[in-house]
């Protein structure tokens, strides 16, 4: 009876082992960008899902335009002579607050930080107007500014820290039809 | 009756090998519908070692012009690549729209296209490995600089 208990055990052991392996072999915390754009009023829609880490290796090899080994080149002039990284770095080291809030007839502006995430809100009081909803990690902006020189962007280190960041909504915008999101989690598919 | 069984066993094992370095890159399909006008079904199963084996029949001068347009994307085409073999099976892009559909996938090591409409099916299914070593045979095609 114990052997036949002890050989029931075993195959339950052996089964559950069985049933764990492809989750286990999958690779080891995989992150996938998801963009989703739905258009209700026609019926549309498109999702793109990319692993994060493929993204991170393909930025580097990309050579066009201002976009060289996974670093953004950022002239002057197209900034109107705006520093770009000193007010990333001023964001990144002030502590949580609001730094801009714009009220008007039709519209509100807010942009914060707060827990972590640099926070921009934009609604559209209109009927059917927009809202925008943008949330950055801070970890993101970090990486942007780490390794580049002055006038660029580390957008390869900035890939990396999204995919460690957790899972995170980035990006919604919505109005009276369409739907834009986009998110970062561990699901391969978007759902 | 010796020799003609021993010839016999040469020639399939012949074949049985011929058949497993052509089959060794995998397969393409490829499966059409047409509804419209008229219901036509098209299956074509092929082993993916005849796409490079093919690019060799291919006009020289017409695959320098590739070669040299492609040329500029090669280091992230080939990063791209070796990316999706790497990775899980996934859905890259998927597009609906009323009596439409595509849907581009990474599948079992093969890039695989879907598109669905009101016409037509259709679905293609190409093994990463053979996009590879096409893109590289076009690439050596180039022009030395």
């Amino acid at each position: 009876m114990r052997k036949q208990l002890g050989g029931i055990v075993m195959a339950c052991i052996l089964a559950a082992m069985v049933a764990t392996a492809p989750a286990a072999m999958a690779g080891p915390g995989e992150r996938y960008l998801h963009v989703r754009v739905e258009d209700a009023a026609k019926g549309e829609s498109v999702n793109v899902n990319v692993p994060l880490s493929m993204a991170e290796k393909i930025l580097p090899a990309v050579n066009k335009g201002n976009l060289h080994n996974g670093h953004v080149t950022i002239g002057s002039a197209e900034m109107n002579d705006v520093d770009i990284r000193a007010l990333l770095d001023a964001v990144r080291t002030a502590p949580d607050n609001e730094f801009v809030t714009v009220k008007e007839k039709d519209q509100d502006l807010r942009i914060a930080k707060s827990n972590g995430n640099i926070v921009i809100h934009v609604r559209d009081g209109k009927k059917g107007g927009e809202k925008v909803d943008i949330t950055v990690p801070m970890k993101v902006v970090d990486a942007l500014l780490s390794n580049a020189k002055d006038n660029e962007l580390d957008v390869s280190a900035a890939i990396r820290a999204l995919s460690d960041a957790g899972d995170a909504l980035l990006v919604t915008v919505e109005d009276a039809t369409e739907h834009v999101r986009i998110w970062v989690d561990s699901k391969s598919a978007s759902e | 009756m010796v020799l003609l069984g021993k010839v016999a066993l040469g020639i399939v094992g012949t074949a049985v090998a011929g058949v497993g370095v052509l089959c060794s890159e995998g397969m393409i399909e490829v499966k059409v519908v047409e509804r419209q006008p008229e219901v036509h079904h098209v299956y074509v199963i092929a082993p993916a070692m005849l796409v490079p084996i093919g690019m060799h029949f291919a006009p020289q001068r017409k695959l320098s012009h590739a070669a040299a347009q492609i040329r500029p994307w090669l280091p992230t085409i080939r990063a791209a690549l070796e990316q999706l073999r790497e990775s899980d099976d996934l859905t890259l892009v998927e597009v609906k729209e009323p009596g439409e559909h595509v849907r581009v996938a990474k599948q079992g090591g093969s890039i695989v296209v879907d598109v669905e409409d009101r016409d037509d099916t259709v679905h293609v299914s190409t093994p990463i490995r053979v996009i590879s070593s096409t893109i590289e045979q076009l690439a050596a095609s180039a022009p030395s600089i």
